[in-house]
């Protein structure tokens, strides 16, 4: 009775496994072997499959003109990226040159905010936070930058919204 | 056999590879032709997860966006559908985050008290209005019983027929995870179907 259950039980998983990530060829053969002699197990093998062949076979139906309204939104957006490419471009640009800039003056930056600094007679820790300060306009610039632009594609992008 | 299995494995290679190129370039041709290519299979997927039809619409629209704004990041190696279903769950996990500040996992889980989107169990749900037009509504009426987060994976694994490595992708969940889901899922639907059919 208790080998019976075991067996049963094998076979109740084996059912399950063959269907979501497949078996060896021995447990193939023992279940074959068991689900022809016992009909529980292969009732319930049957049910396992029809259940599987209805979700295979269901069908959804699709709202009219999904794909062209899909293309024409994925068409505009691709323009608008190709309009913003050169600007991203031309951002990354001036923002490279500006590095490279600021690099090759800090010497002279740093004297000056050195100079100025005495000449005012703020603290030195103020005139060096001054110095660290300038180093991150360009990046504040860019930041800037890309804030609007991205406010303005979210604009667009609820219009479009609403309009679809 | 080998051959026969080489030739298709080399011929799906290069579709990959190709569409990965193409959405390098952003090609609006090679897009137009996915969306219709792909479209019944990522709605279906989006209603399934969504079990919304409007809903699963807007999803749609907004993933193929995705997929051309994120376009260089298909490097051509997976199947193109299982990064297009990935694309497609992360922005309902995005929305529902946005919404209640909590993953679709934690949303769907079948333990909570109100799975996903089943807002008025009176009502025939939004999922249940859009499959009552179809022929095999005991089917669907059935399946709408099973918690979102086995449908998902039913669906990818018996519908799409993804591989299970795939699928762990797709859902960024370990393969152990898969297969459990998988499992429950099975049982689920054997209990759903019985108890709608019968």
């Amino acid at each position: 009775m208790k080998s019976n259950n075991i067996a049963h039980q094998r076979a109740l998983q084996l059912i399950a496994q063959a269907r979501v990530e497949g078996i060896p060829d021995t447990d193939r053969n023992w279940l074959r072997t068991h689900l022809e002699e016992c009909d529980f197990c292969a009732e319930h093998a049957r049910r396992t499959d029809r259940a599987l062949r209805m979700l295979r076979t269901a069908t959804i139906s699709l709202p009219e003109g999904l794909a062209s309204r899909t293309q024409f939104r994925v068409r505009l957006r691709a323009q608008e990226l190709r309009e913003r490419e050169p600007r991203r471009r031309a951002l990354w640009l001036a923002c490279s040159l500006s590095w490279l800039f600021g690099v090759a003056s800090a010497p002279y930056v740093w004297s000056l905010f050195q100079w100025l600094g005495q000449r005012t007679g703020v603290p030195k820790l103020v005139w060096e936070v001054g110095f660290g300060l300038w180093w991150s306009i360009p990046a504040l610039f860019a930041v800037a930058v890309l804030l609007m632009e991205s406010s303005r594609k979210g604009e667009q992008a609820d219009w479009i919204n609403q309009g679809s | 056999m080998p051959g026969l299995t080489l030739f298709f494995s080399t011929l799906m290679a290069d579709e990959t590879r190709t569409i990965a190129r193409g959405l390098q370039r952003r090609d609006p041709d090679l897009l137009d032709r996915l969306i219709e290519q792909y479209q019944y299979r990522l709605f279906r997927y989006l209603v399934y997860i969504t079990g919304n039809k409007e809903r699963a619409e807007d999803f749609f629209q907004e993933t193929w966006i995705r997929v051309l704004e994120r376009g260089h990041q298909y490097n051509g190696k997976s199947k193109f559908e299982a990064w297009l279903f990935a694309i497609a769950r992360n922005l309902v996990i995005d929305w529902q985050r946005s919404k209640k500040a909590q993953s679709l996992d934690t949303l769907t889980d079948p333990e909570q008290e109100h799975p996903l989107q089943l807002a008025n169990e009176n009502e025939p749900s939004p999922l249940r209005q859009v499959l009552s037009h179809e022929t095999e509504e005991n089917v669907q009426a059935s399946l709408q019983k099973i918690p979102a987060i086995y449908r998902e994976v039913l669906v990818l694994r018996f519908q799409e027929e993804l591989q299970i490595d795939e699928m762990a992708g797709v859902l960024s969940i370990p393969l152990s995870t898969v297969k459990s889901r998988l499992y429950r899922g099975l049982e689920a639907l054997r209990g759903a179907l019985q108890g709608g059919a019968g």
